[in-house]
C-alpha cells in the first residue's frame, strides 16, 4: 500500500469527525472518496495533506509514518474545493508558486509551466488573474499548480463541485485521463455517487466519520456490506416491512428492505412477462418524464416504489392497475446488508 | 404582484422631486454651514492682515518645531500601530485563543474612552504621583511632560485605527490560499509577502492614513501630558490654543491653516487609496 491510514480518530471539541478510520491506497491508483456532506472527506483529506492533526492513528505513505512532517514538507499536491488560486498572481505566477519556493532555476520553471499549460489546454492564458478566468479554466489551473511540483501523490476536494453540469462532465473524464496518462497516485473527494462511480478506480465510502466500504465501483454497487452502502447507491425505495412480497425469504431481525428501481419491472395487464404469474399488483401513482425514458411511482403492497421503462414500451398512465416483479431486494439488519433473490428466479415457473 | 407593488413603492420613495430636492438642500446647506464656512473663515482670518504675517507666523521657530512634534508623534503613532494592528488583526483572524473576544473588545477602547482620561492615564502612570516614578528617574527617564508622553498619549487614541480596518478583510478572505502556499513549502514570511499583504495592501494603508489623520489632530490627550512647554512638548493643535488664548488670531489661523492643509492632504490620499482599492 503507498498511502496507509491507521486508526486514525480526530475530534472536533466533542464531534467525532473521523472514527477509526483505516484504510490502504494502492500506487497509481484513482480514489473516490464518497460520503455524504459532513461524513469526514475532507477531514481525511486534510490529515493525509498534514493540514489537520490526527488525535490517535498512524498515516503512513511510502512506508514511513509521516505523522510529524509537516505539511510543507510532504510533497503532496492539493486542489482545494475553492481552489484557492492565488488571486493576486497570473496564472503562470501561480503554476510557478511550488517552483520558486523550491529555488528551480528561471528557465527551468518557465519551460515547466509552459508545460503544463499545454498540458491543461490554456497555453496563452498565462497573463491573465485568476478572476478573468471561467470556473472551469480555474479548475485546470488549480490543477496545474498542484502537479507543477511533480507530487506523488495528489488530492482534491471536490474538483467539480462549482462547475455547472456540462463541464463538470468533461471535466471529469479529462481529469481521469490526464491522471492515467501521468500515474500519479490521487484521492478525490466527492458526494456524488455517479461521479465517483465513473471516474475513480477505487472507491472509499464514508458515513459519520467512519468507513463503510471499500471496492470498486461495480463491487460497492452492486455487492454493499452495510445498510448505509446499500441505501446510498441508485434511487432507493426503502421500507420496514417487506413480509407482504411472499416471493422472498423472510429473514430474522430484518429491518429495512431497499429496492432499486433497476429491481423493479413494470409491465402493463396485456404485456407479455416473463414472470407474471409471480408479480405483484400495484397501482401507478406518478409518470415523470426523464432524459433516458420514463419515470413511473407506483403502489405495491402498500409501499411506493420507483421504476423504469423505456420510451418503445406501450405508454402507462397515472391511475392504471399494472403488474409488478421484483427481482432482487437489499435487507438490512443491523450494519449489515444482503441480497435477497425473488425466489421466482431459482424455481421453475410456468409461463403462461 | 410583488413587482408591481415593488415599483410603486420605489415611485413613492424616490419619484418625488419636492423631497428629494429638499433632502439634497438641507444636506448642502449642512455641510456648508458646518464645514465649509469654518475652512474658509479659517483661511480669510489666516490672511487678513495679508501674506507677510501670514508667513512670518508660519515660519516662527515655535510653530516649525510644532510642526516637526507633531509630525515625529504621528510618525511613531502609525509605526507603532502597524506593527500591533497586524499582529492583533492576524491573531484574531487567523487563531483560535481564550480570550479572543476580550482582546477584540479591548482594542476598541481607545475610542470609547475619552481623549482626556487617555491623558490623566498616562500622567497617573508614569507622572509624580505614579509608584514607579523613583525608578524612571534613577534611569533618567522622562515621560510626563515630554515628548515620550505625547508620542504615548498618540498611540494610544489612534490604536485601533490599523487593526480595526484590516480585521474585515482578513476575515472574508479565509485560510485557503496561505495553507495551498504552505503546502508548496513557502514559511510564514513568504506566506503573508506574497499572498496575504497583496490582499490587504489597501486595507491596510487605509488605516495607515487615518491613523495619520487623527495622530495629527489629537488634542485632549495630549494636551493633559504635555504640559505645554512652548518649543518642547507643544504639538501643532496645542500651539494653535496658546496662541488663540494669547489673543493672537492672525498667528492662530495661520497655524490652523497648516492642520487644514494636511487635512487635506490626507483626503485626497485616502480618496486615491480607496479608488485604487476598489479598482482590484
Ligand atoms: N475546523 C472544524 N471545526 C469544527 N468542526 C469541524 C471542523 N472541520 C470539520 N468539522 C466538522 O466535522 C464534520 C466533517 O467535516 P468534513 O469537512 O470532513 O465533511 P465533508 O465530508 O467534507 O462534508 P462536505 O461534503 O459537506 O464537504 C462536519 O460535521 C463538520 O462540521
Ligand atoms: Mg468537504
Amino acid at each position: 500500500m503507498y498511502v496507509e491510514l491507521k486508526h486514525i480518530n480526530k475530534h472536533f471539541g466533542n464531534f467525532k469527525a473521523s472514527d477509526d478510520v483505516t484504510v490502504g491506497i494502492e500506487k497509481g491508483k484513482l480514489i473516490g472518496l464518497l460520503g455524504p456532506s459532513g461524513s469526514g472527506k475532507t477531514t481525511i483529506l486534510r490529515m493525509i495533506a498534514g493540514l489537520e492533526n490526527p488525535d490517535s492513528g498512524e498515516i503512513i505513505i511510502n512506508g514511513k509514518v509521516i505523522n510529524n512532517v509537516p505539511a510543507s514538507k510532504r510533497g503532496i499536491g492539493f486542489v482545494f474545493q475553492s481552489y484557492a488560486l492565488f488571486r493576486y498572481m497570473t496564472v503562470f505566477d501561480n503554476i510557478a508558486f511550488g517552483l520558486k519556493i523550491a529555488k528551480k532555476p528561471a528557465n527551468e520553471i518557465k519551460e515547466r509551466v509552459h508545460e503544463l499549460l499545454e498540458l491543461v489546454g490554456l497555453s496563452g492564458l498565462e497573463k491573465r488573474y485568476p478572476s478573468e478566468l471561467s470556473g472551469g479554466q480555474r479548475q485546470r489551473v488549480a490543477f496545474a499548480r498542484a502537479l507543477a511540483p511533480n507530487p506523488q501523490l495528489l488530492l482534491l476536494d471536490e474538483p467539480f463541485a462549482a462547475i455547472d453540469a456540462k463541464v463538470r462532465q468533461e471535466l471529469r473524464s479529462w481529469l481521469k485521463g490526464m491522471i492515467q496518462k501521468l500515474g500519479v497516485t490521487s484521492i478525490f473527494v466527492t458526494h456524488d455517487q455517479d461521479e465517483a462511480i465513473e471516474v475513480a478506480d477505487e472507491i472509499i465510502i464514508t458515513n459519520r466519520g467512519r468507513i463503510e466500504q471499500v471496492g470498486t465501483p461495480y463491487e460497492v454497487y452492486s455487492n454493499p456490506k452495510t445498510a448505509f452502502t446499500a441505501s446510498f447507491f441508485g434511487q432507493p425505495s426503502i421500507f420496514k416491512d417487506y413480509s407482504n412480497f411472499r416471493r422472498f425469504d423472510i429473514l430474522e431481525n430484518a429491518e429495512n428492505a431497499i429496492v432499486r428501481p433497476e429491481f423493479v419491472k413494470v409491465t402493463k395487464k396485456n404485456e407479455v412477462q416473463k414472470y407474471k404469474s409471480s408479480a405483484e399488483e400495484g397501482v401507478v401513482e406518478e409518470v415523470d418524464f426523464r432524459g433516458y425514458g420514463i419515470e413511473l411511482r407506483v403502489r405495491v403492497n402498500g409501499v411506493l416504489l420507483t421504476a423504469r421503462r423505456s420510451f418503445d414500451q406501450p405508454r402507462i398512465d397515472v391511475g392504471e392497475a399494472v403488474d409488478v416483479f421484483i427481482y432482487r431486494m437489499f435487507v438490512t439488519q443491523g450494519d449489515t446488508a444482503t441480497l435477497l433473490e425473488n425466489k421466482s428466479l431459482r424455481d421453475p415457473v410456468v409461463v403462461i | 404582484m410583488s413587482a408591481v407593488t415593488q415599483s410603486g413603492l420605489h415611485r413613492d420613495t424616490k419619484g418625488s422631486k419636492l423631497v428629494r430636492y429638499s433632502l439634497i438642500g438641507i444636506s448642502l446647506l449642512f455641510v456648508f454651514l458646518m464645514l465649509i464656512l469654518p475652512l474658509i473663515t479659517v483661511i480669510t482670518e489666516a490672511f487678513k492682515q495679508g501674506f507677510a504675517v501670514y508667513s512670518k507666523a508660519v515660519t516662527d521657530d515655535y510653530t516649525i518645531k510644532a510642526i516637526l512634534l507633531t509630525l515625529e508623534a504621528s510618525f511613531f503613532a502609525v509605526a507603532i500601530n502597524t506593527v500591533f494592528g497586524l499582529c492583533a488583526a492576524w491573531s484574531l483572524t487567523k487563531f483560535k485563543f481564550k480570550g479572543k473576544k476580550i482582546l477584540a473588545t479591548l482594542i476598541d477602547l481607545p475610542v470609547t474612552v475619552s481623549p482626556i482620561i487617555a491623558g490623566l492615564i498616562f500622567l497617573l502612570t508614569f507622572g509624580r504621583q505614579s509608584p514607579i516614578f523613583p525608578l524612571l528617574q534613577d534611569w533618567d527617564i522622562k515621560i510626563v511632560f515630554a515628548v515620550p508622553g505625547i508620542v504615548l498619549a498618540t498611540i494610544f487614541v489612534t490604536f485601533p485605527f490599523i487593526s480595526r480596518e484590516l480585521i474585515p478583510v482578513l476575515e472574508s478572505q479565509g485560510t485557503d490560499e496561505e495553507e495551498a502556499a504552505a503546502l508548496m513549502g513557502a514559511k510564514g514570511f513568504t506566506i503573508f509577502r506574497r499572498i496575504t499583504f497583496p490582499h490587504i495592501k489597501w486595507a491596510f494603508l487605509y488605516g495607515v492614513v487615518l491613523c495619520a489623520a487623527r495622530a495629527m489632530g489629537e488634542f485632549g490627550a495630549v494636551s493633559v501630558i504635555s504640559g505645554h512647554l512652548r518649543g518642547k512638548t507643544n504639538t501643532l493643535p496645542l500651539h494653535v490654543e496658546i496662541l488663540f488664548n494669547e489673543f493672537q488670531y492672525v498667528p492662530a489661523f495661520a497655524v490652523a491653516s497648516i492642520l487644514v492643509m494636511l487635512a487635506i492632504l490626507i483626503l485626497v490620499a485616502r480618496s486615491v487609496i480607496e479608488h485604487k482599492g476598489r479598482k482590484k
